[in-house]
């Protein structure tokens, strides 16, 4: 589904360049939850961003479902993004003026749907994430978790066949993060939503079927699940982030 | 950094945050100190012994202009102290007393209306030098640039400017003093309360708006001042209710149907502008109250105008005229002291007739707006028209046999022309022959005939009464006040009661002069500040969202949205925002202005052109004031906004 391939992202010129992303390539198949890992600074972000198209790469090829994001015009970047991807961020991005029904069914609206029809599929996806019950409300009305999940009724509801997902955990307390990850996990399974999510938490990529780590803008390890229990899993990705020196909050 | 210094670095980076309400400012300081420098000129003062008036119109506009202007600093102070709340809990945290921050906001805006008023007189100087240029063009006075610095005008321009300044700043000064610091750094997180927040009531009152704004309008029709009064309480109620329910009622129309809020930027647009009008309901009512007094000033100003500029022409065409009540009076007196003391190139002195019937006036008190001052037509000797038009430089007539002429105003032709019919007189009938419109003098009494007049042949009219004597002539210099006055004494002494009509040309033209300068001027000095107050705040509001949009249109991005798209819904956001207070105050306005139109002397405003340019006028300097500020908000807006 999505091919990166030798990618590299430089800032600046002359002698002032730094190099976020250093030939990292990596293939998602459908269906797949990734998390990419790493450390602040690491270029886990500035990667999301280039495969979301909202930032250019300096060198390398990304194809989602076979076409080739950096030969796109910005008017077919547009329609890009808001036909294959969808975005959770992590301080929810929804518009406080819109009420959540509303806010989901911005992104139908967007790519043009029958407006007849964008009750219903809002109410759909609404149902299957569980905030049927908070549709009518604003988004200062209800808790962050249900924030959150709204963000991804929006990111999934016009069939969008990426989901791309920055720290969707990180304004979360603990107990709303593993209801949104089990939220994200049901729509990996059971809706085959592929995801790629960036945290540079343990816990939340532990949900992952595999995960990417990279270091200095490099593609320096990578997780595969398995068949493994998701806690032997979490502890594994510990030990991979004391190796790379991950944030001293994910070892203690 | 000592606190004037942090006052002062405040009080610039305020002026570019508020661009447009600094720019305000200065404008009214300017139209203040360009009113006043009037008031204190004796150059104008002296045009006319009618213009001692002026100083009272002037300044009573200028207490209207002090309010609205105080309205508008308390109300962007306020706004200020909002947005700037944590900044100044920030002060008051590292440990500055709460009466130092009191004083630093205080010293900046003292600053910024500082500046503004600096820039205003200097601006003002320009302004005086128009408005002086207009006023002397109206009374005739050639103008020639001369510069006058008026220290009375500044001195009374600095006195309404602390009137402005201090009530709202002394206000915030005790607001910062008595808060608390959680308070400030809390205060901008304050949720603004929906003024009205249950559905049913909110339809009651929107129901209720319409009707009273459908009967303040027809009310303000009916021409009568109490019904005129109560007509506009209802305007009042109809856009404060309107506004309160409009903005709440938006979203409860939407929810009924769904599908049509998700069609192309509908749902973007209307979420944002409800948001906006839920808090802003008072403030929207209130401006569309302000752009209904600025439309209804400009356009009475327009009408006004129109009806001296008519009077005027129609009163102003001989350079004196006498005109007496009965026949036996004869103005002798008055005509001697012109004979001895005036030069005159061409006089002429002759006598009105009664006509043996009242057809055409019969005519036109039943068909047109008319007002009969004889109950008989008026007729004249041809020989007396023919050197009233020779003494005027029009053309030459003739009166062909069996035939008479009619000369009436260019409004009454077409009634003329229906009713005119054959006139037996001695036992000889004259058919009607040809129609003249040139300007005569014939505006209500002791004049050439109301409206119209008949020229019959010499020995036709002889027969006939004699209904009131005129002398016309045409003078070498204009005649001056002076010679008007002792005619006037002449009259006024010998006949204190007796109703002669003494018309001179330069006191007519200064009379209407002097009644342009004290209605026309103030009603556009006011509608010129409302305007600029009200699209002011306006455009605050909409700047202050600046950072909202941004996000907004940043998210909106990364959703797909493309520029194009984004574009549209700036724009039409934009066009609804600023459209929403100006429409209602058309349905009211516009309706007023053409009653006012027909309530005007007959002629000034007839047909359908007249009007509907007055309405154009009025509705396009209305509009290219406003432009002005929307473009502004636009351009920064798109500028600071879009991705």
């Amino acid at each position: 589904m999505l091919q990166v391939e030798n990618i590299e992202k430089y800032y600046g010129n002359g002698t002032g360049v730094t190099k976020a992303l250093r030939r990292i390539s990596f293939r998602v198949e459908d269906g797949e939850f990734i998390a990419i890992m790493g450390a602040s600074g690491s270029g886990k972000t500035t990667l999301l961003n280039c495969i979301s198209t909202i930032d250019t790469i300096s060198a390398g090829r990304i194809c989602l479902d076979g076409i080739d994001v950096s030969a796109l015009s910005s008017a077919e970047l547009a329609r890009f993004r808001r036909e294959k991807l969808g975005f959770v961020f992590q301080d929810f991005n929804l518009l406080d003026t819109l009420t959540i029904e509303e806010n989901i069914g911005l992104a139908l609206s967007l790519t043009h749907t029958e407006p007849a029809a964008v009750q219903k599929q809002v109410q759909d996806v609404a149902q299957k994430l569980g905030i049927a019950d908070i549709l009518p409300k604003f988004p200062y009305q209800v808790s962050g978790g249900q924030k959150q999940r709204a963000a991804c009724a929006r990111a999934m509801v016009a069939g969008q066949s990426l989901l791309l997902a920055d720290e969707p955990t990180g304004a979360l307390d603990s107990k709303a993060s593993k209801n949104l990850l089990e939220i994200m996990t049901q729509m990996n399974r059971a809706m085959h939503a592929t995801i790629l999510m960036v945290t540079h938490d343990a816990y939340s990529a532990s949900y992952a079927s595999r995960i990417l780590f990279l270091k200095d803008g490099r593609l320096f390890n990578e997780l595969i699940r398995g068949g493994r229990d998701r806690s032997v899993f979490y502890h594994e990705i510990l030990d991979v982030l004391a190796l790379t020196g991950g944030d001293i909050s994910d070892v203690i | 950094m000592t606190l004037s210094k942090l006052s002062l670095r405040n009080a610039k980076r305020q002026t570019g945050d508020y661009l447009v309400y600094f720019v305000t400012v200065t404008i009214t300081a300017a139209l203040l100190y360009a009113c006043n420098g009037l008031i204190f000129s004796p150059e104008i003062l002296k045009l006319s012994t009618l213009m001692r008036s002026l100083p009272v119109t002037i300044v009573l506009a200028s207490i209207v202009v002090v309010c609205i202007m105080g309205w508008l600093v308390q109300y962007t102070t306020g706004f200020m102290f909002t947005k700037r709340s944590r900044e100044f809990g920030t002060y008051i945290l590292i440990g500055l007393e709460n009466r130092q921050v009191a004083r630093l906001f205080f010293l900046e805006n003292l600053i910024v209306g500082a500046f503004a008023l600096l820039f205003g007189i200097l601006l003002g100087n320009l302004v005086f030098q128009a408005l002086r240029a207009i006023l002397l063009a109206l009374f005739g006075v050639p103008y020639t640039f001369v510069f006058t610095f008026s220290f009375r005008a500044v001195a009374l321009t600095l006195f309404y400017f602390v009137l402005i300044y201090l009530s709202a700043q002394l206000r915030s000064r005790r607001r910062i003093r008595s808060m608390k610091i959680y308070d400030l750094i809390y205060f901008d997180r304050l949720n603004e309360n929906a003024a009205l927040a249950k559905s049913g009531r909110r339809k009651k009152i929107f129901s209720a708006s319409i009707v009273f704004g459908v009967a303040g309008t027809l009310l303000l029709l009916t021409r009568s001042l109490p019904t005129g009064i109560l007509g506009a309480a209802c305007i009042i109620v109809f856009l404060y209710g309107f506004f309160l329910s409009f903005s709440s009622g938006v979203p409860a129309w939407f929810d009924r149907r769904p599908g049509r809020k998700y069609q192309g930027q509908t749902l973007l647009i209307f979420r944002t502008l409800s948001a906006k009008l839920n808090t802003m309901g008072i403030v929207m009512a209130t401006i569309a109250l302000l752009f209904t007094a600025v439309l209804i000033s400009q356009g009475t100003g327009l009408v006004f105008g129109a009806i001296f500029e008519s009077r005027q022409t129609a009163e102003t065409c001989f350079d004196i005229f006498i005109g007496t009540e009965t026949p036996e009076q004869d103005g002798s007196d008055l005509i001697a002291y012109i004979e001895s003391s005036i030069p005159v190139t061409a006089a002429h002195s002759y006598s009105i007739y009664q006509g043996t019937d009242a057809r055409i006036t019969d005519y036109l008190n039943e068909n047109t707006d008319y007002y009969p001052c004889y109950p008989y037509d008026t007729w004249m000797k041809f020989s007396d028209y023919a050197a009233l038009r020779s003494m005027l430089g029009y053309p030459d007539v003739t009166l062909k046999p069996g035939e008479y002429l009619i000369h009436c105003v260019p409004w009454q032709k077409s009634a003329v022309t229906a009713c005119a019919q054959p006139v037996t007189v001695d036992g000889a009938t004259l058919q009607p022959g040809s129609i003249h419109t040139e300007t005569l003098n014939q505006r209500l009494w002791n004049v050439n005939g109301t409206d119209f007049i008949l020229i019959l042949p010499d020995e036709a009219v002889l027969s006939r009464p004699v209904s009131h004597n005129l002398y016309a002539a045409m003078t070498k210099e204009p005649v001056s006040e002076e010679q008007y006055a002792a005619l006037c004494r002449i009259r006024d002494d010998r006949e204190p009661y007796s109703h002669i009509t003494l018309y001179t040309a330069p006191q007519v033209q200064a009379e209407y002069a002097s009644s342009t300068a004290m209605l026309v001027l103030p009603l556009y000095y006011l509608a010129l500040v409302l305007i600029m107050t009200a699209a002011t705040i306006l455009t605050i509001q909409q700047l202050s969202e600046t950072d909202r949009y941004r996000r907004q249109f940043l998210l909106l991005k990364k959703l797909g949205m493309d520029r194009q798209e984004m574009h549209r819904a700036l724009r039409l956001q934009f066009t609804i925002y600023y459209a929403m207070p100006a429409i209602p105050p058309l349905f009211v306005s516009v309706p007023f202005l053409l009653s006012l139109c027909n309530a005007t002397d007959p002629g000034v405003t007839e047909g359908f052109y007249r009007p509907l340019n007055i309405i154009c006028i009025t509705l396009a300097l209305f509009f290219m004031i406003y432009a002005v500020y929307i473009v502004m908000a636009y351009r920064s807006l798109k500028r600071n906004v879009l991705p």
